[in-house]
This record gives structure tokens, C-alpha cells and sequence, in this order.
């Protein structure tokens, strides 16, 4: 084995040392899951989580969204761009992996795999949600925000609507929450491990309360308190079915 | 009848023959382990069923978990095969030979991708002056006790074989060679190397593959904190990224 030239033509080739630029895009891909995925993942559960005030507090919430400056640039930018790149960074990154856990059944190589499998549930969910919420229907920019409950409302009377939003959340909450985990791991934040043992703790707190969250909010469309909200939202001070005052 | 314990070994004569797996019973004897029961084999290769076949060949040298030459996937897992007792092991005892390296016979696979990291990363401390340099600068115990546990590395690739990023299309290096670059950066002449290897481990393949699936760790026989040693090794590289951008 050791002789002074070592040429290694089968199995796993040595590594490329100092070569090749992987090291930036996958250290880019670690970081674009947290901003500015993860913290658009964070908005979108708060400014949604409006609906639980009701259809005038989201509306509310969808105006002052939609009127912010530079809307188009903040989405390709914000939004689109670092989210497709992580998606599909992150298949290749899956295809690439070997997964094991048939051999090797144990929680950070379940949690590996489950970092994938939550991530690809995630990205369809995201690709069909943007698609029927920004890309089809009323368009809740401008005068259409007060649209905005009853859209989501119509769109929740479908059972497998439903039921893909609640995948959907729970997908990207895990993963989201996960990816912190991750993150602070391989960056080197949580060295030991009793940090990482603890910050765990904490990413499980994360994923809890943003389902939580997620469950809430959907209850605020389908629940009892807000049935069919119309369209067009009347005047504030009127009452919507007897439960706005 | 007396106790007896059954082997099932994946054979395979060549690397470019067909593997074929063959069953072993031999009699039971009190602490027995795969590599005794191997010499068994050895000393009468007879199969279950009668048939006369060859000793088995693999790799092995010390017996006591210390030379690391011995690795082969025992149920599936890796593992070092002397320190696999078979009292502990469930039957038939599944014996294969590390899936992710180039076999050579039965259960000898060739590791040396594991050297050749080694020497990528300049895992050794550089003192190759023609005189006598005096006694090196003094390492306090609290240094010794966090590079001790990464100096037991026996170099079996069991990490590399169990992690899930460590395949031919990653050729990730492995979490034995970034502990080594953990342990080398802490010697205090080995020091004088640091950022060349951690600008190694920016390469493709180097630390970025690492998933943090956590097997590597699971399944070290010498129990070393290889996530720790991952994590800590990914900020140091992480800085001297930015230290080479920024500062040139
Ligand atoms: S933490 Fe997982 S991916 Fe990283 S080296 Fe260990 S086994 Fe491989
Ligand atoms: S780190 Fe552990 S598993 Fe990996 S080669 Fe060294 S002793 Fe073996
Ligand atoms: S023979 Fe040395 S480790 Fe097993």
C-alpha cells in the first residue's frame, strides 16, 4: 500500500485537496436555508398567523406586505432565486448521498434522511401553494388583499387541499427546524455535545411551535369562527357573521 | 450435540469474480470472536454442508482493537472483527468485507484512500530539519487530554464505511482525516501547518460533504468524538475561508 506514488484507480477517489469550488456552494447552500429561506419561512408563519385576528387583520397584513417598496426585487431575490437554489442544490446533494439507515438505525442518520425526504415534501408543497396562492386566482396585490382570507378559505373546503397543507407545514417546519441544527453543527457553533444535545432540545421546541403555529392559522379558515367570508370584505364596522365587533 | 455457532462469510475469489456467500458451523467455545472463528475455518475449511472450500482470507494483526486492520461489516455494521464476540453477535453471523473499498479477497478490501487522505491533508508534524531542534514547546495537560482521545485513531475506515456521504461520487474524505487534521492543528509545532490543511479540506470532497449523520461517531471503536471534531474543524475552516478571501 505505501508506496510513494499511491494511484488509487477503484472506490472512493482521495480528496481533491484545495481543489474545486464545492466548498462555497454548499457552505452557501447550508447558509441560504437560514437567510434568506428560513427567515422568509419564519415571515410567512407570522404574517399568516393573522388570520387568527380574523379576515380584516389579515387583510390588514396582506395590504402591508403587498405595499412594500421594491415587492418584485424583494421576491425573485428573496424569495424565488435563494429558494430554488436551495432545493435544487439540495437534490443533487440527495442524489448524491448514499443513505443507509436500513444498516444503520440510528437517530442522526434517520434524521439525514429525513432531512431529505422532509425537504423534497416541502419544495412540491411550496411549488403547488405558490402556484395556486401568487400565480393563479385573484391577485391579492393593491385592492385585492381583502380577497386574501377568502381565497385561502375556498381553497381549504378541498379535503386534499387540506390535508397538503398540513403536510406541507409540518415538512417545512422539520426541516426548517432541523436545518438550524444542522447548521450549527457543521459551522461550528455547537461543538460539543452537550451544546448540540441542547440546541436539539431547542430546534424540537422550534418545530413544535411552528406546527403549532401552522395548525392554528389553518383552524382560523376552517374552523367555525369565520365561515364563508365573502370576497369582498364589507365596511369594518359591520359585522361578519355576528363575530366581528 | 454440543453448541455450535453458524457463519454466513460472502466470499469472493478475485475482484473481478462473482461473490458467493458460504456457511460455517463450528463448535461453540467460550470467547470466541469472528477472527477465532475464522482460524477456525482456516485449520479445517469444511462448509456446513460438507463441501471442502479455502481458508478464508482478510486482514488482521493484533486481536485486541488496536491495529485497525480488521474491519469488515459483521450483521451488516462495521466493525472490528477481533473485538466481535460471537456470544453477542446474532445467528448466523453475517460476514462481509467493507462495501465501500476495493476488494481484493473475500474479506480483504485495500484502504489506502484512507493514507492517501492523510497525506493530502499533511496529518504529521513537520520536523525534518538536519540537527537537533531541542525539546519542543511544552503541552499542557488539558491539551493532552482533548488530543488524546483523537490520537487513539487505528485508521480502520469503519467511520468512512458507515457514513452515508462517503461513496464514489462525493469522495468525501472521511471523518478519521478530519479528526487528524483537528489533532495535528493542535500540536503545537504541528500547528505550523494549520492552514494548510484546512485549506485542503476546502477542496471537493473535503469537510463541506459531511451530512452530520452521525454514524461515523456510532460506530468508531475507539470512541472517538468525531462530531465534535467535524464541527470544530468546520468553523476553523469556515475562518480561514474568510481570513483567505478578506486578508488574501
Ligand atoms: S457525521 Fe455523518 S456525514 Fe459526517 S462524517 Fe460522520 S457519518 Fe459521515
Ligand atoms: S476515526 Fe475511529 S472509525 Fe475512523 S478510522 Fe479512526 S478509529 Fe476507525
Ligand atoms: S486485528 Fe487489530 S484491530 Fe482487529
Amino acid at each position: 500500500m505505501a508506496t510513494a506514488t499511491t494511484t488509487i484507480k477503484r472506490g472512493v477517489p482521495p480528496l481533491q485537496a484545495g481543489q474545486g469550488r464545492s466548498f462555497f456552494w454548499r457552505r452557501l447552500h447550508s447558509l441560504s436555508g437560514i437567510v434568506p429561506v428560513g427567515a422568509f419561512l419564519l415571515e410567512h408563519f407570522v404574517s399568516n398567523a393573522f388570520a387568527t385576528n380574523g379576515p380584516f387583520a389579515y387583510r390588514d397584513q396582506v395590504k402591508f406586505l403587498t405595499s412594500l417598496p421594491f415587492v418584485p426585487v424583494l421576491e425573485i431575490f428573496g424569495i424565488y432565486l435563494p429558494l430554488l437554489y436551495h432545493a435544487l442544490y439540495g437534490f443533487y446533494i440527495w442524489f448524491r448521498g448514499q443513505t443507509n439507515v436500513n444498516d444503520y438505525p440510528w437517530a442522526g442518520n434517520f434524521m439525514y434522511s429525513a432531512q431529505r425526504w422532509t425537504g423534497a415534501v416541502a419544495f412540491i408543497y411550496i411549488g403547488w401553494h405558490t402556484y395556486t396562492m401568487r400565480f393563479t386566482g385573484t391577485h391579492l396585490m393593491g385592492s385585492g388583499a381583502q380577497a386574501a382570507f377568502n381565497k385561502v378559505q375556498v381553497e381549504m373546503h378541498n379535503p386534499w387541499a387540506l390535508a397538503f397543507y398540513i403536510v406541507g407545514i409540518t415538512a417545512a417546519s422539520w426541516h426548517f427546524a432541523y436545518g438550524l441544527y444542522l447548521f450549527a453543527a457543521k459551522w461550528g457553533i455547537t461543538v460539543s455535545a452537550k451544546s448540540r444535545k441542547y440546541f436539539g432540545m431547542a430546534c424540537t421546541a422550534i418545530a413544535v411551535t411552528l406546527i403549532a403555529v401552522g395548525l392554528a392559522t389553518i383552524w382560523a379558515f376552517v374552523g367555525p369562527k369565520w365561515p364563508n367570508t365573502p370576497e369582498k370584505l364589507p365596511a369594518e364596522q359591520t359585522t361578519l357573521d355576528g363575530n366581528r365587533h | 450435540m454440543a453448541k455450535t455457532v453458524v457463519l454466513k462469510i460472502k466470499r469472493q475469489v478475485n475482484p473481478d469474480a462473482e461473490p458467493r456467500w458460504e456457511e460455517f458451523e463450528l463448535t461453540w467455545k467460550s470467547g470466541m470472536n469472528v477472527i477465532s472463528a475464522m482460524m477456525e475455518i482456516a485449520a479445517n475449511p469444511v462448509t456446513r454442508s460438507g463441501q471442502p472450500t479455502t481458508p478464508v482470507a482478510y486482514d488482521s494483526n493484533c486481536l485486541e482493537e488496536v491495529c485497525g486492520s480488521c474491519a469488515m461489516l459483521i450483521n451488516g455494521k462495521a466493525r472490528m472483527a477481533c473485538s466481535a464476540l460471537v456470544d453477542k453477535l446474532e445467528q448466523p453471523v453475517r460476514v462481509e468485507p467493507l462495501s465501500k473499498f476495493p476488494l481484493v479477497r473475500d474479506l480483504a478490501v485495500d484502504r489506502s484512500v484512507l493514507f492517501e487522505n492523510l497525506k493530502r491533508v499533511k496529518a504529521w508534524v513537520p520536523v525534518d530539519g538536519t540537527y537537533d531542534l531541542g525539546s519542543g514547546p511544552r503541552v499542557y495537560p488539558t491539551e493532552q487530554e482533548e488530543a488524546y482521545p483523537m490520537s487513539r485513531c487505528i485508521s480502520c475506515c469503519c467511520c468512512m464505511e458507515a457514513c452515508p456521504q462517503f461513496n464514489e461520487s462525493t469522495g468525501f474524505v472521511g471523518a478519521a482525516t478530519i479528526a487528524q487534521v483537528r489533532l495535528f492543528n493542535q500540536h503545537p509545532t504541528g500547528k505550523a501547518l494549520k492552514h494548510e490543511r484546512l485549506q485542503a479540506l476546502m477542496g471537493d470532497g473535503g469537510i463541506q460533504e459531511c451530512g452530520f449523520a452521525q454514524n461515523c461517531v456510532e460506530v468508531c471503536p475507539k470512541d472517538i468524538p468525531l462530531t465534535k471534531a467535524i464541527s470544530d474543524t468546520g468553523r476553523e475552516v469556515m475562518k480561514q475561508a474568510f481570513k483567505d478571501f478578506f486578508r488574501g
